[in-house]
């Protein structure tokens, strides 16, 4: 519908195919740019993804610390919240100054947005023990390490998956800015490139194309996450069935 | 050597845990207005080293506060005064008492077997000969052949017992039981008993405290009977377990529960 609306309106207005293509031109651009764009999909996606793991881990880790040490979250806190309130456009241009064009600034800029959502949810996951669990294993003769190792642990994973489908929405994105203020290769440097030739086709191409890998990468993230949590039930609640007569 | 040996089987008078004008209070619900829950006033309770002691009592009169006392926990915003308890056997290092919840406190996150290992993991046995002895206990429990179940497949008689297991497992000397048997049908409800009742309390220099809302339980197990009275629980009945015949301290108890009943 909204394609078909798309089309007609572009073509009653008369706009130019530079200001906006109708959506047949642009399938028609998706098929002839398609065999290019892999290699600068290969690379987005493995900044990506490492980008994410980083993120991922670095954000458990730090969760652990703070849970471990209530004096460090005092000092990590306001340092973390303060890496989030800088534009990525303003971090990009220093962390390639100190790390060059290549890949390690694209996964440390992608890991900064990535390891924040799972921090928080890891964090609250870990406040929000259950008191059960916490006193059964005191009552068992448990030390502070136990609790960790047996309750806070384990159950701040779920949150922590969270975060990462959050971070995972995120990921992408982030590696086409880095990639668009200063790259060699990728979809950013794609975006880049069309945009200086006034092909508004292929930047709505790629602008599809961060869209679809990134609903994929949500779906690949979502069913690790499920696998590493099997005593989760199915979120569907067992509802009250209505007998026939 | 053989000095080590004299002193394995103590006597059974030595105290393995008690509480002395013991005095819990709950605040009121946030405001400093409201006056708060009085759980337990000036409880006092011994028990002795091959002693099970079973305590009963109306619902809500302090008894899962009584026993969390006595697993050295403090009930979580709860003002504690007087309760000084007493710990007498420490053989194998650690705290001497398993607390089971009146809630089964299982992991969700972790399979039956590796949730009835918790507390002998806490306690540092051996890996090995703490699967061997989980394993006979999954059977003796019947519940052989859910090893690899999740809690939340277990049913709630099934999750009990398993509770149990993870914390008859490490081989504490005293053990603290809430309730243990509450969920179960009466024919399992005797098998457990009959397993409570075969572990040589005295023989082995151990201690049991059970809470139960089941009177005939109670005398079945039980050296001593306490009965706590409606809130504020204090000790309204501390009843010796006549070994033939319980039918008069039967009759005693459910008076003693039950003042104003009629008869
Ligand atoms: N964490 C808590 N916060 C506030 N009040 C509490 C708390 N725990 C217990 N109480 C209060 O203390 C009283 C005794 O509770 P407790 O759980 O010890 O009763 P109980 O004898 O074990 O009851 P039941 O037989 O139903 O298990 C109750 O009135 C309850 O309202
Ligand atoms: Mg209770």
């Amino acid at each position: 519908m909204l394609l078909v609306g798309w089309e007609v309106g572009v073509r009653l207005s008369g706009l130019p195919a530079f200001v906006l293509p109708p959506p047949s031109q642009v399938a028609r651009t998706a098929v002839e740019v398609a065999p290019l764009l892999g290699p600068d999909v290969v690379t987005t996606l493995t900044e990506a993804g490492l980008g994410l793991l980083v993120g991922a881990v670095v954000g458990l880790l730090l969760a652990v610390l703070i849970a471990a040490f209530p004096l460090v979250a005092d000092t990590v806190y306001p340092l973390v919240t303060l890496t989030q309130t800088v534009p990525t456009v303003v971090l990009a241009p220093l962390l390639i100054l100190w790390a060059g064009f290549g890949l390690l600034p694209k996964v440390v800029l992608v890991a900064l947005t990535a390891f924040f959502p799972v921090l928080v949810a890891a964090v609250t996951a870990m406040s929000a023990v259950d008191a059960e669990h916490a006193e059964m294993v005191a009552g068992l003769g448990g030390t502070r390490r136990h609790q960790f190792w047996l309750v806070q642990l384990p159950a701040s994973v779920p949150g922590a998956l969270g975060g990462l489908r959050v971070a995972a929405t995120y990921a992408i994105g982030a590696a086409v800015v880095a990639e668009y203020l200063a790259g060699q290769s990728g979809l950013g440097v794609f975006v880049q490139r069309s945009r200086k030739g006034y092909e508004v086709d292929q930047i709505l191409v790629a602008v599809a194309l961060v869209a679809v890998l990134t609903g994929l990468l949500f779906l690949l993230v979502d069913g690790l996450a499920r696998l590493a949590t099997p005593w989760q039930r199915p979120s569907l609640p067992s509802r009250p069935g209505r007998t026939p007569l | 050597m053989t000095t080590s040996l004299s002193t394995e089987s103590p006597a059974t008078s030595d105290l393995a845990l008690g509480v002395a004008g013991l005095t819990v209070t709950f605040p009121g619900a946030g405001r400093r207005d409201v006056p708060g829950v009085v759980a337990l006033q000036d409880v006092g309770l011994q028990v002795r080293v091959g002693e099970f002691v079973a305590v009963v009592g109306p619902s809500g009169c302090g008894k899962s506060t009584l026993l969390r006392v006595l697993a050295g926990l403090t009930p979580t915003g709860a003002t504690v005064t007087g309760g000084a308890v007493t710990r007498l056997v420490n053989p194998a290092g650690g705290p001497a008492t398993a607390w089971m919840p009146q809630r089964d406190g299982l992991l969700p996150w972790r399979r039956a077997l590796p949730n009835a290992l918790v507390g002998a993991r806490i306690a540092g046995m051996d890996r090995a000969v703490a699967d061997e002895r989980a394993r006979a206990l999954f059977d003796e429990f019947g519940l052989a052949g859910f090893e690899r179940s999740w809690p939340h497949e277990l049913s709630g008689g099934m999750r009990q017992r398993l509770a149990l297991l993870r914390t008859c497992l490490p081989g504490r000397p005293v053990l603290l039981l809430d309730e243990p048997f509450g969920a179960l049908d009466a024919i399992t409800r005797r098998r457990m008993n009959a397993w409570l009742a075969g572990l040589d309390l005295a023989g082995h220099g151990r201690a049991v405290v059970l809470v139960t809302h089941d009177v005939d339980e109670a005398l079945l197990l039980a050296d001593r009977v306490v009965v706590l009275s409606d809130r504020p629980g204090r000790v309204v009945l501390d009843l010796p377990v006549p070994r033939d015949g319980t039918q008069d301290a039967r009759r005693t108890l459910l008076d003693a529960l039950d003042p104003h009943g009629g008869s």
